[in-house]
């Protein structure tokens, strides 16, 4: 009996079964412990997602001004919500210097529902070697150099922030609410 | 006779793989036409809300984490509006701007419960808006007497000594 088309048949089989937990394998993500947590490894290009949706394409994937994610080759679009710095920092600025191009990430894909995406690695197709998505900071205090001069992280110092704190309070809702708040609370 | 039916069963295996790869989990959905829609909710952080980093999903919402969200917006985590219905709008873009730069009007906007005029977009499970309007704003949810302040560290102690007026 010639057993090599059902040979083929079951290593193809495998193969294609198990492509999806092969690529879970390959992941150096670091776990965060986060909701519905799954390491994950993407392969696609950077893009726009307004641009993806709407045909509205500004250059270079709006500069940083929109939220970017990754088009795989099966069309799935995956936004990219976060970077891996713990500093309340999206992924955009670890994503934009490759906008346009195909790219592997590695991170965790996240929540139970609304599923998001954390990218912790970045490299482009072809290479061997990974980036850590950990630019915000820089790309921060690039753009707000002044606000960099300061001590402290990025934000406790950006005056987009302390502007708002300082007119509406911690809690947003006045500063006599803050003062209310912590004497019951503290 | 023999080997045509091998090979119908190798056929077979191949198809049943292929079946199993193209289950719903692994199929991707074409982007839908948009939807016109004026939705109401809270402009929230998308991030603290579906991860549980913060804890609970509703301790991250209103005036407990009303800091945080504005922290977590000027770093480019997507805005989102979580309307009455429990669904989460990503917002891509505020009245013309992308919400990824950290504008200052959309800052200002942060934990507020705004109805919303815009269109929604259906793309691989999440439900993506733009907004080009804001039609009303009814401001701050009052949640930091159930939750207190998340995180905990929001408010830094020379501050807290300052507002409560021991230094």
């Amino acid at each position: 009996m010639d057993i090599k088309p059902i040979a083929t048949g079951v290593v193809l089989a495998i193969g294609l079964m198990f492509g999806g937990v092969a690529q879970a394998e390959e992941s150096k993500a670091k776990s965060w412990n986060l909701a519905g947590e799954q390491k994950t490894v993407l392969s696609g290009k950077v893009v726009d997602i307004l641009c993806e949706l709407t045909g509205d394409c500004p250059a270079n994937c709006g500069d940083g001004s929109r939220q970017l994610g990754i088009l795989e080759a099966n069309n799935r679009l995956t936004l990219a919500a976060k970077n891996g710095q713990a500093n309340f920092a999206g992924a955009v600025a670890d994503l934009l210097p490759y906008c346009g191009k195909q790219v592997d990430v590695d991170g965790l894909m996240l929540g139970e529902t609304t599923r998001l995406y954390q990218v912790q690695f970045i490299r482009e197709s072809g290479q061997t070697d990974w980036a850590k998505a950990n630019t915000f900071s820089k790309a921060w205090a690039a753009k707000f150099p002044d606000d960099a001069k300061k001590k402290g992280p990025w934000f406790r110092k950006d005056s987009r922030v302390t502007a708002l704190i300082e007119r509406d309070g911690w809690l947003g809702l006045g500063h006599q609410a803050d003062k209310e708040f912590l004497e019951w609370w503290e | 006779m023999k080997r045509l039916s091998i090979s119908a069963a190798a056929v077979a295996v191949f198809t049943l793989a292929l079946g199993l790869v193209l289950q719903p989990w692994n199929r991707t959905e074409a982007s839908t036409p948009s939807k016109r829609v004026s939705v109401t909710g809270e402009i929230m952080d998308t991030w603290c809300y579906v991860s549980g980093v913060m804890g609970a999903a509703e301790a991250t919402l209103g005036s407990a984490h009303h800091t945080c969200a504005i922290w977590c917006a000027a770093g480019g985590i997507p805005v989102g509006l979580l309307g009455d219905d429990g669904q989460v709008y990503m917002v891509l873009q505020l009245e013309g701007k992308g919400t990824a730069g950290g504008d200052p009007s959309f800052l200002d906007l942060q934990s507020e419960t705004v109805k919303a005029e815009g269109e929604v977009y259906e793309r691989d499970g999440l439900t993506y808006l733009v907004v080009e309007k804001i039609l009303t704003n009814e401001g701050i949810a009052a949640t930091h007497e159930d939750y207190g302040l998340i995180p905990p560290f929001a408010i830094p102690k020379a501050e807290k000594a300052r507002i409560q007026g021991a230094e």
